[in-house]
Parts: C-alpha cells; sequence; structure tokens
C-alpha cells in the first residue's frame, strides 16, 4: 500500500533532460503604504515611537486579550531578542495601553 | 551601527511621520472579513491590495503577511500565485537586479562559490514538484486557550507546482559537502532592522537537504517567483513547514553542527516533546519540521443552511502532510461516512479534492467535520493538541450545517 502510494511522486517529479534555458528578468514591487492606525489611548505616543518601527501596529492589535504580565514579557522579547531600541522607562506606559486598547477592543464586541 | 539599520533616532523620526498620517487614514473603512478567532479580535481588512496579489487577508501590510480566504480554496487545488499566501518577518529588497544576484555556497563544501542566477539554474536537471506551502503557525489564532503570534486564520497555506534544480546539484557547484557536514543552512535577502538581532536563518539536516525532491526553485505554477514569495529563488522542501522555505535565497552554508544554534531553529519555530499544557514552564522542545494530515471542507462554510430532504454534495481539499494521503472521512458526532478522493494525480504533497454525497438532508448537521490520514497512518486528532506557540494545527475543522 505504502509503496504503491509513494510510486507517483516519482512520476511526478517531472525531469526533462534537455532542461529549457529558464531567464531571470529583474524584478520590482511598489508596497501598499502602512496606514500605522492605532487607536487614542494613554500610552500611545509611547507605542509609536517604540513599537511600529519594525512592524505595523496591527501586530500588536491582532494579538488575543491577555494580561499585563505578557505584554512586559512581549516588549522584553522585542528588547532582547530582536534588539528593539525601546526607551525602558517608557514600558509601563506601552503595556498600559495596550491593556488599554485590549480591554477597549473587548467592550466593543 | 551601519547604514539602513534602525536607531532610536531614526525609529522616533519615522514613527513622527507616520503618527501624522494615522488620523487620516483609520478613518478609511474598508471591507472586513471575520475569521472566527475565539474571543477575538477577529475581523481583518481585505485591503489594501498588494500588487500582483488578488482579493487577500491583510494580517499586517510591513513586513507583509497575507492570508487566503479559504474560499479560495473551492476554485482548484492549484492556488494561484496571487492567491498565495504571505509571511515575512523581516523587511526585504522591493528591488531586485537578476545579473546581481548571487548566492553564495559556502561552509563545509570543497570550495566555496558564489553563483550567478545561470549557474544555479545549469546546476543540475530541472525539476518540478507540486507541493503545500503552509505556515507552521496555520491556525494559531484558533487555538484555545489563544496564543500570541502571527493571528492566522487556516488560509497560511496553498500548493503551487514549484520548478528549479535540487539543492545537491547546487552544493556540487562548490565540489560538494565534507565528510563532516551535517546540516545546510539557507539564507535570504530578508535582513534585520537592527544590528545583533537574529536573521532569518534555517537549516535541514543533511537527507534531507540531498532528497530527490528538496529544491532551489526560481518558478511558481511556471511563473517567476513573485518578489512577495522570494524572488528570485526560494528553497522548497515537501512535506515540511514552509518555515524552511526560505525566500530570496541569498547563502547555502554547510554547518557540522548537529543541533543548529541559529536563533529561528533552536529558540523559535520550536513545538513541545511531549504533550503540554497550557501554564507548562521548562518543557523540552524539538524544531518543528514535517507537516500532518490536514483536511477542510470548502464547499460549506460554518452556519450555512442546506435543504431539507434533499441530497447534499460536501467537498473540499485535504492533504497528507509529508505522506501521501490515504483516506478522508467525513465525520459527525458519533458516525463517519468514507469520501471519495479524486485522482491523485499531482503527487503526494499536493492540495487533493475529495467529495462525498449524502442521500438526504434528514436534518441539521452539528458539528461536522472531515478528518484525514495519510499513508504512514497519521490521522487528524479528535480534539486539539494545544501549544504554546500554536504550531502545527490540524485538530479536525467542524462546521454546523442548518437544514430549511
Ligand atoms: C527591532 C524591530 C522590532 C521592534 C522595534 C519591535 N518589534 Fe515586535 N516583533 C519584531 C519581530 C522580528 C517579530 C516577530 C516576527 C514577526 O512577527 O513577523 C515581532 C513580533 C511582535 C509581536 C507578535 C507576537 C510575538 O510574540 O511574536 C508583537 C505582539 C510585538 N512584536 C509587539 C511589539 C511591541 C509592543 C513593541 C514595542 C515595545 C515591538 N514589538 C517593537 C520586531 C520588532
Amino acid at each position: 500500500m505504502r509503496a504503491l502510494a509513494i510510486l507517483p511522486a516519482l512520476a511526478l517529479l517531472a525531469a526533462c533532460d534537455s532542461a529549457p534555458g529558464v531567464s531571470f528578468a529583474d524584478a520590482s514591487i511598489t508596497l501598499p503604504d502602512d496606514p500605522v492606525d492605532l487607536p487614542e489611548g494613554p500610552g500611545r505616543e509611547e507605542v509609536l515611537a517604540n513599537c511600529t518601527a519594525c512592524h505595523s501596529p496591527s501586530t500588536m492589535l491582532q494579538q488575543p486579550k491577555v494580561p499585563r504580565e505578557k505584554w512586559e514579557g512581549i516588549a522584553k522579547k522585542m528588547i532582547e531578542t530582536y534588539k528593539a531600541p525601546v526607551d525602558e522607562t517608557t514600558i509601563p506606559r506601552i503595556v498600559d495601553y495596550m491593556v488599554f486598547v485590549q480591554e477597549q477592543g473587548e467592550a466593543a464586541q | 551601527m551601519s547604514e539602513g539599520k534602525l536607531t532610536r533616532r531614526t525609529l522616533i523620526a519615522g514613527a513622527g511621520v507616520t503618527a501624522l498620517a494615522a488620523p487620516v487614514l483609520a478613518q478609511q473603512a474598508g471591507r472586513l472579513i471575520d475569521l472566527g478567532l475565539p474571543g477575538g479580535p477577529s475581523l481583518r481588512p481585505l485591503e489594501p491590495v498588494f500588487p500582483g496579489k488578488g482579493e487577500m487577508i491583510v494580517h499586517r501590510v510591513r513586513p507583509p503577511v497575507l492570508e487566503t480566504p479559504m474560499s479560495a480554496f473551492r476554485e482548484g487545488v492549484i492556488t494561484p500565485n496571487d492567491r498565495m499566501f504571505v509571511r515575512w518577518n523581516w523587511p526585504f529588497p522591493t528591488e531586485i537586479k537578476a545579473n546581481e544576484h548571487r548566492v553564495a555556497v559556502g561552509g563545509a563544501v570543497k570550495r566555496a562559490a558564489s553563483l550567478t542566477l545561470d549557474e544555479v539554474a545549469a546546476a543540475g536537471e530541472h525539476v518540478s514538484v507540486v507541493a503545500v506551502n503552509q505556515c507552521a503557525g496555520n491556525g494559531r489564532g484558533l487555538s484555545q486557550p489563544r496564543v500570541t503570534g502571527g493571528q492566522w486564520g487556516n488560509g497560511a497555506m496553498g500548493c503551487a507546482k514549484w520548478t528549479g534544480v535540487r539543492v545537491r546539484d547546487v552544493l556540487a557547484k562548490a565540489g560538494g559537502t565534507a565528510p563532516w557536514a551535517k546540516r545546510v543552512r539557507f539564507a535570504g535577502l530578508d535582513v534585520p532592522l537592527t544590528d545583533g538581532a537574529p536573521q532569518f536563518i534555517k537549516s535541514l539536516p543533511m537527507d534531507m537537504a540531498m532528497r530527490d525532491d528538496v529544491l532551489v526553485a526560481w518558478a511558481m505554477n511556471d511563473e517567476p517567483l513573485p518578489i512577495l514569495h522570494g524572488f528570485p529563488l526560494r528553497i522548497v522542501v515537501p512535506g515540511w513547514f514552509s518555515t524552511y522555505w526560505v525566500k530570496m535565497l541569498a547563502t547555502i552554508e554547510v554547518i557540522d553542527d548537529e543541533e543548529d544554534p541559529s536563533h529561528y531553529m533552536a529558540d523559535t519555530y520550536r513545538f513541545p516533546a511531549a504533550p503540554v499544557q497550557p501554564g507548562d514552564k521548562g518543557f523540552p522542545t524539538v524544531p518543528i519540521t514535517t507537516m500532518p494530515p490536514r483536511s477542510f471542507i470548502t464547499s460549506h462554510a460554518d452556519g450555512d443552511t442546506v435543504a431539507l430532504g434533499k441530497p447534499l454534495v460536501l467537498e473540499g481539499i485535504a492533504f497528507g502532510g509529508d505522506a501521501a494521503l490515504d483516506r478522508v472521512d467525513l465525520v459527525g458526532m458519533g458516525w463517519e461516512i468514507p469520501c471519495t478522493l479524486a485522482p491523485d494525480d499531482l503527487g503526494p504533497y499536493a492540495f487533493r479534492r475529495w467529495w462525498v454525497e449524502l442521500p438526504q438532508v434528514a436534518g441539521d448537521f452539528e458539528q461536522v467535520g472531515v478528518r484525514a490520514r495519510n499513508v504512514n497512518g497519521a490521522v487528524q486528532p479528535e480534539t486539539f493538541v494545544w501549544n504554546p506557540s500554536g504550531y502545527a494545527r490540524n485538530v479536525i475543522e467542524r462546521i454546523t450545517l442548518r437544514a430549511q
């Protein structure tokens, strides 16, 4: 059974002996603008300044509701692992904002 | 700090500009899709449209994270290039000159080489394989309890025909590997914005790298790889999660480590070695590698109505993961019916259509789903196997249909 099922795999690896030429052309793309939407709230400026350089705010805003400690952990991971140049004194404000935004979001649902 | 890297000053300057733009743009109401993520937030925009892409779920503009709407999988078992999901961790060049691109092959090889695209294409016979490309975190947003990370629905997958040369033929261009070679590492042109941050580097054990169907690919569905999918070259590893399918390939390095210490192998994209409970800490983990089987109903969505007393045809897609699909069953609460599989003409790593005809709808279908099994005997589990990073979801996906 198993051997049989694997046979088509080999057939499928269609290899052509006289390989048709491949030609490579240049490529470019214009990526759409990033709106950087962050709802109003206490600490918004700190989040804009520290957390939107590497990724759109949707990275934060789409997270499921998690406790403060988890947001502290995420901020720490950004600094330690991804070398995010975050002003560490702003972390409590950043965490306040994320907790606030998530509570607002929950209330709106 | 080198040019183009991030400093606190450039960071704040950049953020200042975008802060001004934000209030205006925030008012643009776009079309939204509900991914049904438990507890939310669950709505995602279908905009902006990216060049070369059709309708996609826009999780993130920068770096792009785009999900394929499930409705696209109704259209066929090949996912067109404009509907394939997109996922980048770090920024990447938006312009690439073909004649300037090089692939450096080094490490434990006989003689390090720097190959042009033409040299890569001439490295061996041209091989095509049809294979599912699926993010290790596909379906993470459906985890319960929820976990942080990219909040995908189930559309971080797609199936395409990939064409290129074998990785092993490219290694041969560097005179082959040393006897002590253990793994082959791949890195692309996507690099961190900050000094000291980890580059997205992945590695395959030697036996995988030397496989007949592990490719350095330049074509996707007979078209040049679009930039969003890794132009000019990407690695293709049929049966393994797409974290290994490194895009914009620029470096191949043969290493002698049994275990790769680099960040994206050693610290993340890892799965508990044995099942864990939410809250568990300090358990051993293994790198996420092969895909388990999965299947989906595509003909109907959760909450759809079906005609009472009439026959009903349910259809969908399935794949076996790292081995060919063996069977698909429609499963209800306490009953199951085998489904018919379309001929296996695209090979063991492709999506395959299944369907089942029910003679008469006698009432609502509560929590009906499909269960795939592969030829190795791996079968989709009844209950969700939670893990803290939400990897490798393959629980039976269930929907409810109302009879009317
Ligand atoms: C130096 C770049 C950088 C900066 C600055 C940065 N991040 Fe990240 N962030 C990353 C990378 C890289 C990832 C993981 C890859 C991905 O999501 O594509 C990530 C992922 C995330 C995620 C997804 C969940 C997870 O754990 O992976 C969240 C949430 C997040 N960042 C929040 C933040 C917050 C809050 C800040 C500000 C304190 C911040 N980031 C600043 C680079 C950065």
